[in-house]
């Protein structure tokens, strides 16, 4: 055995003894539960004569900085009537705005959605006419992922040819900065493509969600446009916070409590004294939220997550 | 949380010989992609998110998952996706990923090295990342160079001659800095992914 081999922190028959029995297949049977994509428009043949015409027909390039065109954009889009949460309207589409923007700069394409509640149809129409052969799907997002990416992914094989494009401080997704810091502000807006891709690549954006929808696609609780946005609750009472909670009229799905550091839990309401402390939230519906409540605070044990409420200016 | 599932809206095109594939895909392979996210990252949570995103990837993209042993390369390549998103702060937390988070968040610990193992540790640690990940993927995943091509996209002699120097500089970086058990980090090594 080599030394590499000797550092490995866990092996896959260890990891899987760390895990309940039970836990695995919940949590495919959740994966099942959600829609899954429907077929895979974004192969197709004749992918390498198609990018050949790609070639002369993409001529549309915008010789300015990205970051500007990319705020132009949005600026753009914001203006469209409707609900404006996250950098993007999510409310009524304008029946004329394009779907998708798709500009040139150089050796790139900057995919940029402008219309996260259009039909996926429109998506698809958009990228065929570009010759991408990408796919891209819509999941319920809470308010303030609305209009944001929320999962990128490409062919293996392919390396890391897609860059996510960000729109700094447009929203608030809870996301941490590269380095290991948690601003936060980081807002994935659309993607880099080189106009030569070979591969196909999925791009999963958050929309706005129905009434009753789970959010697949959850953001910062507190954040703008969420139902606990500017919301203290960290170290307050259970009863505390269920009473600003329901001058909102938001209702809690689940809690998830800890006793003595390990583990945290699902419980029901009748089960969290009211004496305990909320340390932790997270969008669940619209209108509804997670609340995880310590019978200490602060809390010890559980792990908190990047990502978790912070309270937006 | 798991009980969130009956919220979840009705899946509209699942048949179930597609499910019962992902089913057997999934079982396959749920540890084996776990294990490589855990190995990559200290945090369970993320671990838990990787394992999460990468099958949901799988889910929506069954077609394109190719079949046999080619699976688990191209759930890898997913993940390895996934935790290059995470380590840009784009990594989405799903709320069903909750019940195993808190599983690995109760059971997990990284391990304590010791001896001269700290020294590995540490020169490991010490390697550019993409050395790292050649030497994890043969070290850790236990694949060979014709697999690591097929996961990085690079031809298979390539591969080969790409893990065959980063096995030299890791052990000359071992010669070089050797370190004191009391000095070494304790924690866990990870790929890179921090």
């Amino acid at each position: 055995m080599n030394r590499v081999s000797q550092i490995s922190p866990v092996t896959d028959a260890e990891m899987a003894r760390l895990v309940r029995p039970g836990t695995f297949a919940d949590l495919a049977n959740e994966i099942t539960g959600t829609h899954p994509a429907s077929g895979a428009p974004w192969r197709a043949n004749g992918r390498r004569a198609r990018r050949r015409r790609m070639r002369t027909r993409l001529l549309i390039g915008v010789p300015v900085a990205a970051a500007l065109a990319i705020a132009g954009l949005i600026a753009t889009s914001a203006g469209a009537p409707g609900q404006r949460v996250g950098p993007i309207s999510v409310g009524p589409a304008k029946a004329q705005a394009a779907v998708l923007s798709i500009t040139r700069h150089g050796r790139y394409l900057y995919v940029i959605v402008n219309n996260p509640v259009a039909d996926p149809k429109m998506y698809r129409a958009e990228f065929a006419r570009y010759h991408l052969d990408i796919g891209l799907q819509l999941v319920p997002a809470s308010p303030s992922a609305a209009g944001t990416l929320v999962e990128e992914s490409e062919s293996a094989g392919s390396g890391s040819q897609l860059q996510t494009i960000t729109a700094r401080g447009r929203c608030f997704t809870g996301g941490g900065e590269p380095g290991g810091g948690a601003a936060g502000n980081q807002c994935p807006v659309g993607v880099r493509v080189p106009v030569d891709y070979r591969g196909w690549a999925t791009l999963v954006f958050g929309r706005a969600a129905r009434p009753g929808e789970h959010f697949e696609a959850p953001g910062s609780a507190t954040a703008l446009g969420e139902a606990m946005h500017g919301l203290h609750f960290a170290g307050k009472t259970v009863a505390a916070v269920l009473g600003m909670l329901a001058e909102r009229h938001v209702t809690v799905r689940h809690w998830w409590v800890q006793v003595q550091n390990l583990p945290c839990y699902a419980a029901s309401r009748r089960t969290v004294p009211s004496s305990w402390y909320v340390y932790r939230a997270r969008p669940w519906a619209p209108g509804q939220v997670l609340l995880w409540a310590s019978k200490t605070w602060p809390v010890r044990g559980c792990q908190q997550p990047a990502g978790s409420p912070v309270a937006t200016p | 949380m798991s009980k969130g599932a009956a919220l979840l809206s009705p899946p509209d095109v699942a048949t179930s010989e597609r499910r019962h594939r992902f089913e057997e895909l999934y079982a396959a392979h749920h540890a084996s992609v776990l294990g490589y996210a855990l190995r990559r990252t200290d945090n369970t949570d993320d671990a838990a998110d990787v394992l999460a995103e990468t099958f949901l990837a799988a889910w929506r993209r069954l077609d394109d998952v190719p079949p046999g042993p080619q699976a688990r390369l191209w759930l890898y390549g997913t993940a390895r996706r996934v935790l290059a998103n995470q380590r840009r702060g784009e990594l989405r937390r799903l709320a069903l990923a909750d019940r195993l988070r808190a599983d690995l968040a109760a059971s997990y610990r990284p391990p304590d090295f010791a001896g001269g193992l700290q020294d590995a540790v540490a020169a490991f640690r010490r390697m550019p990342e993409a050395d790292r990940e050649l030497l994890a993927l043969a070290g850790w995943e236990g694949l060979d160079p014709g697999q690591i091509a097929a996961l990085l996209g690079c031809s298979r002699n390539a591969a080969r001659i790409r893990l065959h120097r980063a096995r030299r500089r890791f052990a000359a970086e071992l010669d070089r800095h050797p370190v004191s058990a009391a000095r070494a980090c304790a924690h866990v090594p990870t790929g890179g992914y921090e």
